[in-house]
């Protein structure tokens, strides 16, 4: 119950009120006139159908409806019940967009979403309160160019708080397939053609014009962004994928500034009074697409990084692009990442040649030197392609064949043009260095830098100690020198003295001695000839300082061997303290072969002269008499000989292992042996360091044998330090234990407890 | 050639033939010949003959494998050995027993003595380990029984099947632990 108090106060609110509206006219004609003005003013604000048209009221009607309006203080209750009418109106927009959408779905034609775009700027434009009507016909207090403040912030409350409402009907009413819609609607608005610069893009600034109104902008601003960032995306795999030869950044950002800037301008430097002030706008979005080129590119490189090694040097501006990006976009990690795993893929398997191997190191090499001066990039490559390369039995081959240009395909790992510089000494810091510089941040503790570009020294570093080169070099040497017929070594001599630049003279004093060797027996063989001519021209070489020599003792026919006795007897009574051993199996024999109808001058090996001495007693032989006759000879040996002798056209085989001197010349049938002895003609019997190793091994094989037939089971250890007694004996206690295992699984071993003993 | 000088030099280990004769004292030239008839044997395929030095710090010990030729009626059987070195090696004969037990005319059966005239009287320089090991694998099948040490064998030896029963009584294979 009111209490009186309470009574008289509403009275009193009442009348204040009342006066208030009725703004002491008489009677409640003020109350008429505002009742009038609110209906005028809510039915020119109502939000209606597009089809019903809005109701023509005379400019001064509306502005002095308002005017009442806002004189009352009514105008926020206007736009209240404003906002009501558009939320009850907002199925009619939802029908429309739900009409659109469907038939989107139906035709998936972005154009289609224009129109829905386009539509709700209608609707949009249809029930802005301000929409139709000239600045100055609006109230004053809508006006922003009164002077009264609250008046201009007034009008803009009005527009602000329609188009807020306005926006969270439209999204509020837009599906999520929505989205994917306008998606493809800002792509189309794209610059299509990627190469086409001439004509000057003519972006459709109506479509985004409405985008704006409808604040689509705002709300799928990251949308926009991934259309961008996915169309740069396109363009650099479209234009750079497989383009080495070319910087192509550069070209990318032209092509962002020409093509992309002017599209951009539309949703990020909107309303920019001339190009300046857009392009201080853009800016910030500008280094972020950068940046996102950038890491494009980049992405790009990395996956293709194998390919630009190979093709390098014709990809180093490839190079050069990836290592500007990677300035800005920190991804060497990914890169060292991707490149070990493409070189684990394509590299370091047992299909790859040792020689492809070092090659594409060496490229490796070179190339992460354009990109990381430092090396730091190349030392984590690096690395397991050095293990590898480590395990192959013909990496150390490979290097020095090629130290010495003997590649055969003639491109050499190592650039002539590089200067001569002895072996990089490692572990020497320089500290009187004035260029010093701390190791880069992303280095690894056991980081070494290495001179750049001295590859041979990086090569050579392969392998812990540089004699393993210099006995393999040894052994080349060895092949090329008995190689040489002509006697001309100034080639050796050449390679020679390019190496002791880079591996010292010490190292290579043993190649001096068999190089003097090579002159030494042509001076030597001068004197023993001048003393009595003989049909012999051996080449004389001291047995300590050269690898050692295949034996294969077979027994030259007495006339040969008569030759070679007095060879010797001559030889003896020149240099008294000395004594030949022949290695009767090496060198050639010129030998004129008098058949029936022909006569035959040719160059054979000796075991070929032997054979043509056995044949001219007797027209047939086999294969084991033949081995019969010449003694201590292999048979792959002995086919060698024979397989000479055919191609020349003196021998047949006539059956499996039967063969029959040609008296008269056969005609050749198209031969398929003619390769033949060709294909097995090899270097000559020259030991190579691995062979050399393998006979050790067999050596040490006896002793380790003997020691556990006398002294029954022993551990590693015990056998490791019995084998002191083998001469030479220089492995570790853990290649012993790899060689004891490999003797395990051939099964002539067995270990127990860690005790090896024989199996028997 | 420098096997020859150091045969042709004058042998001075020689004359300190009877003064102490430690083995740290031998000189490198004894140590030098043990090692170079090691690698000889070692390199030498000489079926069922066999030796290694014991231990790898004492190169004047050796254990020795000699298996039974074949055809007689020790084949295929084993016995091992030990030699020794004296620090004159090679002017004085290495000192060989038999480590197995060996029922045999020329051993004696207790201590594993053997009576061998290249080991005693008729020892020269040129001989070695390898050319002792062929000797006791021949005199295994060939006993010189004139002057045995074992009588009973010797006297047994002309019945086979005897002599092969007594033998396998007394014989037991060597065991594969490790001798040291």
């Amino acid at each position: 119950m009111a209490t009186p108090a309470v009574q008289s106060f509403v009275e009193e609110k009442w009348q204040e009120a009342f006066k208030n509206l009725n703004r002491g006219e008489p009677g409640i004609s003020g109350l008429m006139t505002i009742s009038e003005a609110w209906r005028i003013a809510s039915d020119f604000l109502r939000p209606r159908p597009l089809s019903e048209p809005r109701p023509r009221y005379n400019a001064h009607e509306i502005k002095a409806a308002f005017d009442m309006l806002a004189h009352t203080k009514l105008l926020y209750t206007v736009l209240e019940n404003f906002l009501d009418d558009m939320h009850q109106q907002e199925y009619l927009i939802k029908q429309e967009v739900g009409e659109y959408m469907s038939r989107y779905e139906e035709t998936d034609d972005p154009q289609v979403i224009a129109e829905l775009v386009y539509r709700l700027v209608d609707w949009f434009n249809a029930w802005h309160p301000l929409a139709e009507y000239e600045f100055s016909s609006l109230p004053s207090i809508w006006r922003a160019d009164d002077q009264n403040e609250l008046s201009t912030s007034l009008g803009h409350i009005v527009t602000d708080h329609f188009t807020v409402a306005f926006h969270t009907h439209i999204y509020s009413i837009l599906p999520p397939s929505f989205s994917r819609g306008f998606k493809a609607l800002v792509s189309s608005t794209l610059p299509i053609s990627y190469d086409d610069m001439s004509d000057s893009p003519s972006p459709d600034t109506f479509v985004w014009d409405s985008f704006f109104a409808l604040g689509l902008v705002e709300r799928y601003e990251s949308l926009i962004a991934s259309v961008c960032y996915e169309h740069i995306e396109d363009y650099i795999r479209e234009v750079c994928a497989g383009q080495w030869s070319e910087r192509m950044l550069a070209d990318v950002r032209l092509w962002m500034d020409s093509r992309m800037l002017p599209w951009m301008r539309l949703p990020y430097a909107r309303g920019a009074k001339d190009l300046n002030e857009a392009t201080k706008m853009m800016s910030g979005v500008k280094s972020r697409f950068d940046y996102h080129i950038c890491k494009v590119l980049c992405d790009l490189r990395t996956s293709e990084i194998f390919d630009i090694i190979i093709d390098f040097p014709d990809s180093k501006p490839a190079l050069e692009d990836l290592k500007e990006c990677l300035h800005r976009v920190d991804q060497r990690s990914i890169l060292v990442a991707s490149l070990r795993k493409a070189n684990k893929k394509r590299l370091l398997h047992p299909g790859a040649d040792t020689k492809d191997i070092l090659a594409q190191y060496v490229s490796i090499i070179k190339c992460l030197r354009v990109i990381d001066p430092p090396g730091v990039l190349l030392y984590k490559v690096a690395d397991p392609i050095r293990r590898y390369l480590r395990d192959r039995p013909d990496t150390i081959r490979c290097i020095v064949s090629d130290l010495v240009g003997d590649s055969e395909n003639g491109t050499s790992l190592v650039d002539d043009n590089d200067p001569l510089v002895p072996l990089a000494s490692r572990d020497v810091e320089d500290y009187t260095d004035s260029t010093w510089e701390p190791e880069p941040i992303d280095a690894g503790p056991d980081f070494r830098t290495n001179k750049p570009g001295d590859i041979i020294s990086t090569l050579v570093s392969i392998y812990e100690s540089k004699d393993l080169f210099v006995k393999e070099l040894q052994v080349l040497l060895a092949q090329r020198l008995l190689n040489v017929k002509d006697g001309n070594y100034e080639k050796e001599r050449r390679n020679i003295e390019i190496l002791k630049v880079r591996f010292g003279e010490a190292a290579l004093q043993v190649c001096e001695v068999m190089l003097r060797d090579m002159t030494d027996s042509r001076r030597t063989d001068q004197h023993v000839q001048s003393q009595k001519p003989s049909l012999l021209h051996p080449v004389i070489i001291s047995r300590h300082f050269w690898p050692t020599l295949q034996t294969g003792t077979f027994i030259l026919p007495q006339r040969l061997r008569a030759i070679q006795e007095d060879y010797s007897r001559e030889y003896t009574a020149f240099k008294p303290d000395k004594k030949l051993v022949w290695l009767s199996h090496m060198g050639s024999v010129k030998i004129e072969v008098e058949l029936q109808d022909r006569t035959l001058e040719v160059d054979v090996p000796p075991v070929s002269a032997a054979m043509v001495e056995l044949f001219s007693e007797r027209d047939r032989w086999s294969v084991d008499e033949l081995i019969a006759q010449m003694g201590r000879i292999d048979r792959p040996s002995v086919m060698k000989g024979l397989l000479v002798l055919v191609d020349l056209g003196i021998l047949k085989e006539e059956e499996t292992d039967h063969y029959k001197l040609l008296e008269v010349a056969e005609e050749a049938s198209a031969d398929p042996g003619a390769s033949r002895s060709a294909a097995m003609d090899e270097l000559p019997g020259v030991q190579t360091a691995q062979q050399q190793q393998a006979e050790q091994m067999r050596v040490f094989w006896r002793f380790i044998e003997g020691m556990l037939t006398n002294l029954g089971a022993l551990p590693l250890d015990r056998i490791q330090n019995m084998l002191k007694f083998a001469p030479g004996y220089d492995r570790n206690i853990e290649q012993l234990g790899m060689f004891m295992e490999a003797a395990r699984r051939e099964g002539m071993v067995v270990a127990k407890d860690g005790m090896w003993r024989l199996n028997r | 050639m420098e096997q020859i000088t150091t045969s042709l030099a004058p042998p001075r280990s020689s004359q300190k033939v009877g003064v102490a004769g430690s083995t740290s004292d031998a000189s490198g030239s004894v140590t030098k010949r043990l090692s170079s008839e090691l690698m000889q044997l070692m390199m030498s395929s000489s079926p069922g003959i066999s030796a290694f030095p014991k231990s790898d710090a004492n190169l004047f010990e050796w254990v020795g494998t000699i298996e039974g030729p074949t055809g007689t009626v020790y084949s295929g059987l084993t016995f091992k050995i030990s030699i020794t070195f004296p620090p004159n090696y090679p002017y004085v004969a290495p000192t060989i027993r038999f480590d197995s037990t060996c029922y045999h005319p020329n051993v004696d059966l207790g201590s594993g003595a053997i009576c061998l005239d290249i080991l005693q009287d008729k020892w020269s320089a040129v001989y070695s380990v390898q050319t002792i090991l062929l000797s006791l694998q021949s005199l295994l099948g060939e006993p010189n029984n004139a002057s045995p040490l074992n009588p009973e064998a010797a006297g047994m030896w002309d019945s086979p099947s005897e002599y092969k029963a007594k033998l396998m009584s007394h014989y037991s294979p060597p065991s594969d632990a490790a001798s040291a």
